[in-house]
């Protein structure tokens, strides 16, 4: 299973327009392209896990992530805000990478933890967060989780 | 892009239903998957037993607002089983694998009414 596999350009925003919390995981649900409903009822058990904790997972990475009925198969996304949101990270730095996850709530196949772990390994390497800063086009963004394998 | 037909309206209680059913769902793979477990509390430094209560709360007040009939069926049904609402897709409800030919995707309307399995019990969410 490659993260590759899993995203495709129309999942891949390079310019989130919003600046709060809320309104940036509105924004990034509707690359879903889910029916309203689905989208609302997502957005409360999103808000629902960041409640918990933020998924800021420091330097400048957020993973909102979930399980939803509202989707039959493992749904991921990304979104970035070259200039940075307050997301209450780890570390207390804006957040610029978000990748959204969203699994079934049963599967047969159990990629939710994979993935997620996938997701956090590649976005952690070193180098990579910069990189992420730089592409020009989702499928820079594709290739570049080719280029790394992923 | 959005989909271009307007979403069909969904009945009050199955929106409960369905924020319930997630909100479960998180709390039985925290409470009972340790990989789960671990990785909320490695990658994103939450505690799961904080955690849990938190999300014990949040279960019972959304408990609370069903309406004493849904109430009813649900405590009935809940207990017994990790889901209470199970999705309907191209006319097999998946809690039972069994053909509801009432609920069928096509239907726009479907989820305006709240209806359960009649071989399961669960109740249902018709996926469109
Ligand atoms: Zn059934």
């Amino acid at each position: 299973m490659k993260l590759r596999d899993l995203f495709t350009p129309d999942t891949v925003k390079l310019e989130i327009d919003s600046d709060s919390k809320d309104e940036i995981l509105k924004e990034l649900i509707e690359l879903l392209e889910l029916d309203d409903k689905s989208e609302a009822i997502l957005f409360k058990t999103l808000k629902r896990r960041e409640n918990l904790g933020s998924t800021g997972i420091g330097k400048g990475i957020a993973i909102p992530h979930c399980r939803s009925l509202v989707v039959e198969e493992t749904r991921l996304a990304y979104g970035r805000k070259s200039n940075g949101a307050e997301f209450q990270a780890i570390d207390g730095e804006p957040v610029h990478h978000f990748f959204l996850i969203v699994a079934p709530p049963l599967e047969v196949s159990n990629q939710y933890l994979p993935i997620l772990g996938k997701i956090a390994q590649f976005a952690k390497d070193p180098d990579i967060p910069e990189k992420l800063l730089q592409i020009d086009s989702p499928d820079a963004f594709l290739t570049l989780l080719e280029e790394r394998g992923a | 892009m959005k989909p271009s037909s307007p979403t069909p309206p969904m009945h009050p209680q199955l929106m409960i239903l369905l924020e319930l059913q997630d909100l479960r769902a998180k709390y039985r793979e925290l409470e009972r998957d340790e990989a789960s477990a671990a990785v909320e509390r490695e990658v994103f430094n939450v505690d799961p037993d904080e955690a849990l209560t938190g999300l014990g709360e949040a279960i019972e007040k959304l408990e609370n607002s069903l309406s004493a009939p849904v109430r009813a069926r649900y405590d009935r049904i809940s207990p017994n089983r990790d889901r209470v609402v199970v999705p309907v897709l191209r006319g097999v409800c998946y809690g039972c694998f069994v053909s509801i030919p009432t609920a069928t995707a096509g239907d726009q309307e479907v989820n305006q009414v709240l209806q359960g399995c009649e071989s399961c019990g669960s109740f249902i969410y018709v996926v469109t």
